[in-house]
């Protein structure tokens, strides 16, 4: 039971950690308020809670396909908001903090949102187990190694960031969030996929013998890249059309945010007439 | 970073926590890999030992065991004996080896065994769940340490990286108790080396700069010294000179003498205002700290300049009560008087100045109030300044100073820790300058009101 535990927690706690982290050393870099992350997390735990009592009623929606549906729909959801943060990351990052306004709000939105998400799905699997006497200290150890191992990954990644040059940080963070959004997006994919909402098809590939997705690596890149041992094609268009959208966007706030910052620095520097 | 406390506990123990619990992960998988050998190799020996023991006229069904399950087998396929929970038909290929199957509702374990001598077949089957929880059950006791050391590790963790910083703490402790005025050099005992630096910079910092203090110390007092001694001269020389001109019958027609006689005496009163300022100075003033009565200081200080306000046919008032501070006398009266003198200067003649003393929330107060012309609320921060004069040397008002008053009064509110406030006088247009002191153990009301 232990290792099927940890492998389950460590997947969601690990990818709500990698987001948090991210965005907790852009706040950072842009001097914002930290307060964001207890608020978000206190309510996406008390709303992890909530829709894990709920999965029940949520399951039998939409033909019995209601849970797919309903977190694949959540997943989209964070992915949208990532690409609207990082936009703002760029613009605040080059314009100054004034121009990222709502900022910190839109990040604990996210964040609560992607709580939500992976702590109902641990609500679930935990829940199913209290009443097994039997197994639950192998289910609460590998909750605990898993949990440990994801916010320490969490923990160490955030100093990660924090140590790169600043100059370097933006991009990394940015890239990062791109990668982490596309993975989100292809797990929606699977949960479509698998709610017969988007065609089965044959893998393109299958490399779970060179790195399972069942072991620590795998869950690491898992929540880092959304890696799939075996993806169908529709996976795979997705996920790459997801990366290019996410740095397509990323590339064109860039580029007005730095016009805007040359343009403002001329202004200043005019003669006065 | 904010706290390298902090940092450290939370850096130290994620890596602690990653590598401790990895290992314990790999630890888990290897025991459990070893617990099922060690299952299987039970199950071995037991299958051996059956097929060594008298079953010739063994035949039938026994008693269901629940956990485990037997089957024994004629080398021509008849079933000769079998426990009550399995099928009728072989667990398994009569194969020797083990392998996983099927059967009641559960997934079993079974070890399929040829003994020779009796030529019979023995199949022996534990149930899969049943090993693994055992299993699972003893590994966890050697996995469960890895995760109660943690909370005692992060305590650890942050008790010896706050003994590591306590030198860090005493440095910063060392410079926040460290007067303005203190320019002494910082005395650590025994810091480490990765702080010695940092003291010898520091205090290579703070050498310097008492140079450069002692330098414009030197510099200001000489200055001032220096020229007060030609300013008399030159006082008494044009003094000669007008008794001389006087007596050859020359009258100062265009009033050039007069002229310079008022210019020698700006610069006398600005070379006094200078040393006054260096003196009062709150970085080395050597201020006597009394019980002083705000109240007693203003009369006396009302006394002393009345000559100078009733010459302009100003009126002067003294209102409020006793109010007691810890202040020095000199210091105080030279506050007060600088307040007057400015507050005379600049109200037109035959105007009003009040002076109130007193106790506010805020603490015990001195204030003064005028009806000359006033200052704009942009211009209220800038009147401390040295050598500042509101509208510059071109005032509308023509009135004579060096712009240094203020910044003496400024001073003095320093080094009494007192603030100062700038606001509209109660008349219908005028300055209102009040001196607010700090609350202390001096400060007690009266019921005097003039």
């Amino acid at each position: 039971m232990l290792l099927n535990t940890v492998i389950i927690i460590l997947r969601e706690v690990l990818e709500a950690a990698l987001l948090i982290s991210i965005l907790l050393a852009m706040s950072r870099l842009l001097r914002l308020t930290p307060h964001w992350v207890s608020v978000s997390v206190i309510v996406g735990a008390a709303g992890a809670v909530f829709v894990g009592t709920q999965l029940g009623d949520i399951s039998q929606l939409l033909d019995g396909v209601g849970q797919e549906v309903f977190d694949a729909s959540l997943q989209l959801l964070i992915c949208t908001l990532m690409l609207w943060i990082a936009v703002l990351l760029t613009r605040s990052f080059y314009l100054g903090a004034g121009s990222g306004r709502g900022l910190p709000q839109l990040m604990a939105v996210t964040v609560a949102l992607a709580i939500i998400r992976e702590g109902s799905e641990i609500y679930l699997y935990l829940s199913a187990f209290v009443v097994q006497a039997d197994l639950l200290p192998g289910v609460l150890t590998g909750t605990l190694l898993g949990a440990g191992i994801g916010f320490s990954v969490g923990a160490l990644f955030y100093y990660l960031l924090l140590g790169l040059p600043c100059r370097y940080t933006l991009g990394v963070a940015c890239g990062l969030l791109a990668l982490v959004a596309a993975g989100m997006s292809l797990q929606a994919t699977q949960l479509l996929i698998q709610a017969d909402w988007l065609p089965a098809q044959a893998p393109l590939w299958n490399s779970g013998d060179v790195l399972p997705e069942a072991s620590v690596a795998g869950q690491l890149l898992y929540a880092l890249l959304g890696y799939e041992a075996s993806p169908s094609p529709v996976e795979v268009t997705v996920y790459l059309l997801s990366v290019l959208l996410m740095l397509g966007v990323l590339f064109l706030a860039r580029q007005r945010a730095r016009s805007r910052e040359v343009g403002e620095r001329q202004t200043d520097a005019a003669p006065m007439v | 970073m904010r706290s390298i406390r902090v940092f450290l506990l939370v850096a130290l123990l994620s890596t602690i926590t990653l590598i401790n619990f990895l290992a314990a992960l790999h630890g888990y998988r290897e025991s459990m890999a070893a617990a099922q050998e060690l299952f299987d190799r039970q199950l071995a020996a037991t299958a051996q030992l059956v097929g060594k023991l008298p079953l010739e006229r063994a035949r039938g069904e026994l008693a269901d065991r629940g956990d485990i399950a037997l089957q024994i087998w004629a080398e021509d396929g008849r079933s000769l004996l079998r426990s009550a929970n399995t099928p009728e038909e072989p667990l398994a290929r009569l194969e020797a080896g083990y392998r996983e199957v099927n059967f009641g509702g559960y997934r079993w374990r079974v070890y399929t065994y040829f003994s020779p001598p009796v030529g019979r077949w023995i199949q022996v089957a534990e149930r899969s769940d049943l090993r693994y929880r055992l299993a699972e059950k003893v590994v966890l006791e050697s996995v469960l340490p890895t995760l109660i050391a943690l909370p005692v590790a992060a305590l650890l963790i942050w008790l010896v990286v706050g003994r590591g910083l306590s030198s860090l703490r005493d440095l910063a402790e060392a410079l926040r108790s460290k007067r303005a005025e203190d320019l002494e050099p910082l005395e650590l005992t025994g810091p480490p080396e990765e702080l010695l630096p940092v003291v010898q910079s520091t205090n290579a910092l703070l050498a310097r700069l008492r140079a450069s203090f002692e330098r414009e110390r030197r510099f200001s007092a000489d200055a001032a010294h220096e020229l007060r001694t030609p300013i008399s001269s030159i006082q008494v020389h044009l003094y000669n000179l007008e008794q001389e001109l006087e007596g050859a019958g020359w009258k100062d027609g265009n009033g050039a003498l007069a002229r310079l006689r008022g210019s020698i005496r700006r610069m006398a009163h600005l070379v006094e205002q200078m040393l006054v300022l260096f003196r009062t100075n709150p970085e080395h003033y050597p201020a006597r700290f009394e019980q002083l009565d705000l109240h007693q200081v203003a009369r006396e200080v009302i006394a002393e300049c009345y000559q100078d306000i009733s010459a302009k046919q100003q009126s002067i008032e003294l209102q409020g009560e006793r109010a007691m501070v810890e202040g020095d006398h000199f210091a105080v009266t030279l506050l007060m008087n600088n307040l007057l003198n400015n507050a005379s200067k600049y109200t037109p003649e035959g105007g009003a100045i009040v002076m109130t003393t007193g106790v506010s929330e805020a603490g015990p107060f001195i204030q003064v109030e005028d009806s000359g012309p006033g200052i704009a609320p942009a211009e209220r921060e800038k009147i401390f300044a040295r050598f500042y004069r509101v509208g510059g040397d071109r005032h509308q008002h023509r009135v004579e100073g060096s712009g240094l008053g203020l910044s003496i009064v400024e001073h003095i509110a320093q080094l009494h820790r007192a603030s100062l406030e700038l606001g509209e006088s109660r008349f219908a247009s005028g300055l209102k300058v009040g001196v607010v002191f700090p609350k202390g153990h001096g400060e007690s009301q009266g019921g005097v009101r003039d």
